[in-house]
């Protein structure tokens, strides 16, 4: 008995060894997601592509941690995705060592939106993100019982008008503010940062004392619309207990009118059973040239590993090529994942409204670019000072001293 | 064959506690060791070079005030939570073992808090005080801000959680304590005269000593290093209000990506945490009596 179980074993063995030489395993493609909303879309996605390639075997992950704080732990962990999609500012810190140059892919020329460093292609816009105030048509005709033209609303005092009409037509609140410091510090004070024509002769000007924040015609101006919505935010008792769902909730419904935020909102969205006639304006404000544009641009990367193997790498290039030429890919994109393509070459209709109105502010060039380099600990420092500007602990001054502060020690990355 | 040889006693630690050692050694000892090694570097968590810079990064933790505003919390949510706990849980226990109707129950229900992860506990209780507590004080017509959107609520909030998790837990170390005292002393006692209070105080508490040791000893190690519901309750929430240590941490390492130097302020963490507990267990041991 013993024997033969001896024996059967020993074969087991030989045809294990026999298959994986005679058989080719199929490659892995291991890919890290960081866009929580488009998860199961991704894996189902996995499934289909690894039915339909044998060669191939797809397996998605998602990790809610930071992007920076995940892809730190697999690097020291020497266990690197082959596909990774992590932000901006990542490609940038990591992509100099660990990605993949991908400069001769096709792709490149039909996108305005990949990450080049050192005159190297390391990073793959997967869409284009922007953010801006988040309207609701329906609720604000019913209100003050006239057509809405987000065009028409350009400067704080326009919006402060049409805040007063729809107060008086009965909505009390109509605003909404997100409390998350990555809504406040990495959306809404970076675009402090990139609504000056050189961000980076303004950061340096605020290390090195030249500019004082307090002063500055861009801050004050983005600060003066935010003041009008937090004095006219639904949660203003309690700002810091905003719950993001419930304000997105309400904008869906139309018990508010605007809110701050960008075209990721609608993945929420869309569960309220929204009015069709929401989209996205720029902040209105008094800066000439910028008040009539989104900010935003490309958002989420993917980039390859340099470290996994030569099919891994030729797998996962094909398959980012499979995204932007292929049918199938490209309705996975717009379609399936209602994401807004960052390729010139895809030409299908983007689905949800959100989307639709970053499209046409992309398409005709209204779009204020994002400054990528802020350092890690941006969103989370500059954050806590604007929470308690939010929360009334500090004013104006004492946020931009603090702001001030922060910079004193703090360095942008490297570009 | 010889036992009182050195080849002997290696070989018989060896087989009953070698695999023991050598997995204690590979995932304890280790990285211990390399996360000292990692304290004298200036690495960022990601990038190959880990440039050396000696006792930079400690200095720095000693300069890094949020740091050391996030160890003074630490220190006060511990001070309050480890009392409370001990309370509760000494009196949970007593409940439990006087005889009252369904004490098994109550035992089981009381320990269950303890069975739900960190993380589950913090967002279950976000939901509670953010949605039923602000319901609760609108329906009042008082205030309808959330306990968590204050800092010092959302302090009390932490202590609160943290008492209902672990009083359960420490209830069972105080139940087995009581059960450990001979109800020959305690019948002594009362026939001698005590009270049922002096009973308690003279005889029944001093002869539990070592659970009040063994209790005191874990909550105060467990406070220390709060993280999951510390994360899932307020995240450092108000404006980084409510951010311990371990979080403060985390940040630093992983986050902020200043590895090193997160790896040194978890290094003084730890020191500051054994040196308390340790010195709470000498103290606590030293007045141990027997009956």
């Amino acid at each position: 008995m013993k024997k033969t179980i001896a024996l059967l074993l020993a074969l087991v063995m030989v045809f294990a060894l026999v298959g994986t030489s005679a058989f080719a395993a199929p490659v892995e493609v291991t890919i890290f997601n960081s866009k929580m909303e488009i998860q199961s879309q991704l894996e189902e996605l996995a499934n289909e592509w690894n039915a339909d390639h044998d060669d191939v075997n797809i397996t998605v992950y998602y990790s809610s941690d930071t992007v920076a704080a995940h892809m730190a732990s697999r690097y020291a962990a020497k266990n690197p995705y082959v596909i990774s999609m992590v932000d901006a500012k990542d490609i940038y810190s990591l992509g100099p060592e660990h990605a993949l140059d991908m400069s001769d892919q096709d792709w490149v020329k039909d996108t305005t939106q990949a990450i080049t460093v050192d005159g190297k292609v390391l990073g793959f816009p997967v869409c284009v993100e922007a953010r801006g105030i988040l309207y609701n048509a329906s609720a604000i005709e019913a209100a003050t019982g006239e057509a809405f033209d987000p065009a028409a609303i350009k400067t704080t005092e326009d919006f402060q008008a049409l805040i007063d009409a729809l107060i008086a037509g009965g909505m009390a609140t109509p605003c909404g503010l997100q409390k998350e410091d990555w809504s406040l510090a990495a959306h809404f004070f970076a675009s402090v940062y990139e609504m000056h024509d050189d961000p980076d002769a303004f950061i340096a000007g605020i290390k090195d004392g030249s500019v004082n924040l307090a002063d500055d015609a861009v801050f004050n101006a983005l600060m003066d619309t935010f003041d009008v919505m937090k004095a006219n935010n639904w949660m203003k008792d309690a700002p810091l207990s905003a719950v993001r769902e419930d304000t997105e909730m309400y904008l869906a419904l139309g018990e508010i009118a605007f809110k701050y935020g960008g075209n990721w909102d609608w993945s929420d969205i869309k569960e309220f059973e929204p009015d069709e006639n929401l989209g996205m304006m720029p902040v209105p404000s008094a800066l000439e040239g910028y008040n009539d544009k989104l900010v935003g641009g490309g958002s989420k990367y993917f980039f390859i590993d340099n470290s996994v193997s030569a099919e891994q790498q030729e797998a996962a290039k094909q398959f980012l090529n499979w995204l932007v030429y292929d049918e199938a890919g490209q309705d996975f994109l717009v379609n399936t994942c209602a994401l807004v393509p960052a390729f010139s070459n895809i030409t299908l209709p983007v689905s949800d409204p959100l989307g639709a109105s970053v499209k046409s502010y992309a398409d005709t060039g209204a779009m204020v670019g994002n400054y990528n380099y802020l350092p890690d600990d941006h969103y989370a420092k500059v954050g806590i000072s604007f929470q308690k500007y939010l929360g009334d602990q500090i004013d104006r001054a004492g946020f931009a001293d603090e702001v001030t502060a922060y910079w004193a020690t703090a360095e942008v990355g490297a570009h | 064959m010889k036992q009182n040889t050195l080849s002997y006693k290696v070989k018989q630690y060896l087989m009953f506690g070698g695999v023991g050692t050598a997995l204690f050694l590979c995932v304890v000892i280790a990285p211990f060791l390399y996360g000292l090694y990692l304290t004298l570097t200036s690495w960022d968590g990601v990038s190959k070079a880990k440039p050396f810079v000696g006792f930079q990064n400690f200095a720095a933790a000693f300069q890094d005030t949020t740091y050391w505003q996030a160890m003074g919390r630490t220190l006060i949510y511990s001070v309050f939570a480890v009392i409370l706990i001990n309370i509760v849980a000494f009196a949970l226990a007593y409940l439990v073992t006087s005889g009252v109707k369904g004490q098994n129950f109550f035992r089981a229900g009381f320990f269950v808090p303890n069975l739900i992860g960190g993380i589950v506990l913090g967002y279950v209780w976000q939901f509670v005080f953010n949605r039923a507590f602000v319901a609760i004080g609108k329906a009042l017509g008082g205030s309808s801000v959330s306990l968590l959107a204050t800092p010092n609520g959302a302090m009390f909030a932490l202590i609160l959680v943290s008492v209902w998790q672990y009083a359960g837990y420490m209830m069972l170390i105080y139940v087995a304590g009581f059960m450990s005292v001979s109800k020959d002393v305690q019948e002594a006692s009362l026939i001698d005269g005590c009270t049922p209070a002096q009973a308690m105080k003279n005889v029944t508490i001093p002869l539990m000593r070592s659970s009040f040791v063994q209790c005191i000893f874990l909550s105060i190690t467990r406070c220390f290093v709060v993280y999951d519901v510390n994360l899932s309750l307020t995240k450092g929430e108000p404006f980084g209000s409510s951010v311990m240590a371990a979080m403060h941490v985390y940040n630093q390492a992983f986050t902020y990506r200043n590895f090193g130097l997160g790896q040194a302020e978890a290094v003084i963490l730890f020191l500051v945490c054994a040196i308390v507990g340790v010195t709470q267990v000498l103290v606590g041991k030293r007045g141990e009596v027997e009956a």
